[in-house]
């Protein structure tokens, strides 16, 4: 058994790849450093983060696979699952054989799983463009917690960037302890722990309450229908709702 | 009266609006805005109703001087009325759309005083939003019937999407339920609209830097089940809206009685089964190539309550099936239950490999459920009933039964 322990990140996972394709065994498990259990058996490869290699990795999946190859790649990586990597390898060495036309077949097991995992993830992120929700901070500063199924942080934040110039503001991944920072500029990723203390504007309370109030009001009693509404909404999305 | 009180009655008199979308737009944020809008469009909740809530639907107003049958906010009904400002409109939109509870504003109103006063004010406020505040979020506005279209055509610069409501579907019904309001007056301005749209279009192909006129085009809402007309006629005229007004929707509301008419039919539960069977034909219509007159015609001029309009329309049409998905053409697929767009695409593609036997169509992603009673693959036959008209409707039919069946425990009989 070959196991690569990488630290955590995509630059990582694909400095990963990278030594397996140039290896003569395919390693049995890629996992990340601070899952792994020590076994009694095994070769242990620890791989060093290397950009460069990383980069190479990334560019021929966009060359010679495709960028939808690519997203449904990282978004895959992004949904954490376990043994993900190891399935995005099998996938990758089909690829790299069939080009672009893997983005259209839907016969193939190992390319199947990552384009359903990849929707998967995508689906969420779709739901939280609509479902995050912001609240005012003191000092200008608007405010968003949220517990992703997922890892969506990386991939749900250039939607805000390019939506609320205007504000700085703060998405923050509760269960992950992640957070990210927009300045009115630009982006960046820190730890949750870094951020300061939240502290409600006066007028937020007042906002929320309208929020709620519109919520009540714009449904239609006649067409009541909760079903609907929780297949839509599921109640995981519920807990950081102002509505719910 | 205060923004809390405004906003609830300002909403509540909203509420009947079918419109929720906020697809159709590309509008882009400027360097230091608030507001993007996402082409495909994105739902921000769904109210207890389980209907998607994308849009701060409000009425600028709800007085009116109109006095129509079905309309709750109608002059004679005794209710609380108010009016907005535009600032008022702009600061609540502004800090919904930071917080990110909505995608957009949708703007309606009733008529106030007269339709030129009215649209001026839709149009102050939409000036406000885009040139004061720096909003390019989504922004839909009603075109007031009757208003002066330059006032029209300068809201339709600012906005995403434009609608004016039918509502009835008949001048006849028109002229019975809402006597004041002239057909032409709601037809006019649609017309105009809908040569506005395609111009700018054709503009926008010739200079990358032609202004804005309406970029997700323009909509409209029928009232199902408030006069008498049948599915046939209602779905010929969206046909004729859809094809000669070049529309991008028409909306299907089914009719909820607010106030006691005796113009107006009596009924106990809105005819929801019926607006959802409007919907599933309009689609056969834009993403299936289907015309009116195939789905109904004078001797069957509503739809079957159990069967949805492609099935119905598929068991009345056996001499067509089974069809071979191996062989048949795309538009020929498309016409199988079960089989949208997707599938007949995937099918399209996947059959230049292989011939794509039951399971290759599983592993494509196809749900079968409807369609393996019209199709053969590689000649053999999987649903393994005869192909009888009675047996496939029963087959396909909505379990509605269990409905009643769950109906016998309702609350009054648990209570006794």
């Amino acid at each position: 058994m070959i196991y690569y322990l990488y630290d955590g990140s995509f630059s990582g996972f694909l400095t990963a790849i990278y030594k397996a394709f140039y290896s003569k065994e395919d390693p049995d498990s890629i996992i990340k450093k601070s899952l792994y259990k020590p076994r009694l058996f095994g070769e242990i490869w620890e791989i060093e983060t290397d950009e460069n290699n990383a980069d190479k990795v990334a560019k021929a999946i966009k060359s010679k696979i495709s960028r939808q190859s690519y997203k449904n790649i990282y978004y895959s990586f992004l949904s954490e699952q376990e043994k993900i990597e190891i399935e995005i390898y099998y996938y990758l060495k089909i690829a790299f054989e069939k080009g672009k036309k893997i983005d259209k077949n839907w016969a193939n097991d190992q390319v199947r799983k990552i384009k359903k995992t990849s929707r998967k993830v995508g689906r969420e992120r779709h739901k939280y463009l609509g479902l995050l929700r912001f609240r005012e901070l003191k000092k200008e500063v608007l405010y968003a917690p949220f517990e992703p199924t997922y890892n969506l942080l990386p991939i749900i934040s250039s939607h805000f960037a390019s939506r609320i110039k205007n504000n700085r503001w703060v998405i923050h991944d509760k269960k992950r302890e992640l957070a990210v920072v927009y300045d009115k500029n630009e982006w960046v990723m820190i730890g949750g722990e870094e951020l300061p203390k939240i502290n409600y504007t006066n007028r937020e309370h007042y906002y929320q309450n309208l929020w709620k109030d519109f919520f009540e009001n714009i449904s239609i009693e006649n067409r009541r229908n909760l079903k609907r509404q929780s297949n839509f909404m599921p109640k995981k999305y519920w807990k950081y709702l102002i509505e719910k | 009266m205060n923004l809390g009180k405004k906003l609830e009655i300002l909403s509540e008199a909203a509420k009947y609006d079918a419109s929720c979308s906020s697809s159709g737009s590309n509008r882009k944020n400027s360097t230091s805005g608030l507001g993007n809008s996402a082409q495909g469009g994105i739902c921000h909740s769904w109210s207890d109703d389980g209907r998607c809530i994308s849009l701060l639907k409000i009425l600028f107003t709800n007085y009116c001087i109109y006095d129509c049958a079905y309309c709750v906010n109608r002059r004679s009904n005794d209710l609380p009325r108010t009016t907005f400002t535009p600032q008022e409109v702009a600061e609540l939109t502004i800090n919904f759309y930071k917080r990110n509870y909505i995608e957009g504003l949708f703007l309606s109103s009733a008529i106030h005083k007269n339709a030129d006063y009215t649209m001026e004010k839709i149009l102050k406020t939409v000036e406000l939003l885009r040139n004061k505040h720096n909003y390019n979020g989504y922004i839909h506005l009603k075109a007031i019937p009757g208003a002066d279209y330059q006032l029209v055509k300068q809201a339709g610069e600012y906005a995403d999407r434009m609608s004016v409501n039918i509502e009835l579907p008949s001048r006849k019904s028109l002229a019975e339920l809402a006597p004041q309001k002239k057909p032409e007056d709601i037809l006019k301005p649609m017309k105009k609209i809908g040569k506005g749209v395609k111009e700018n279009k054709e503009e926008k192909r010739k200079y990358e830097n032609a202004p804005n006129f309406v970029p997700g085009g323009q909509s409209t809402q029928l009232i199902v089940g408030a006069s008498p007309e049948p599915d046939y006629q209602i779905l010929k005229l969206s046909e004729g809206l859809y094809n000669n007004l070049n529309l991008k929707r028409v909306y299907y509301s089914a009719f909820v009685p607010v106030n006691d008419n005796n113009k107006l039919p009596t009924i106990n539960r809105p005819p929801l089964i019926r607006e959802h069977r409007l919907y599933q034909a309009d689609w056969l219509l834009r993403f299936y190539n289907f015309e009116a007159d195939e789905l109904l015609d004078q001797n069957h001029p509503n739809f079957n309550i159990e069967l949805d309009p492609k099935a119905d329309w598929a068991v009345n049409h056996l001499e067509k099936f089974p069809i071979e998905v191996n062989k048949a053409d795309y538009q020929t697929l498309l016409r199988v239950p079960g089989i949208g767009p997707k599938s007949a695409a995937r099918i399209v593609r996947s059959r230049k490999r292989i011939k794509l036997g039951y399971y290759d169509l599983i592993n494509i992603g196809m749900v079968l459920k409807r369609a393996k009673y019209f199709i053969t693959c590689k000649g053999k036959y999987f649903a393994g009933v005869p192909m009888k008209k009675e047996i496939l409707e029963e087959r396909l039919a909505n379990k509605s039964k269990n409905w009643n069946q769950l109906a016998l425990f309702n609350n009054k009989e648990v209570k006794n």
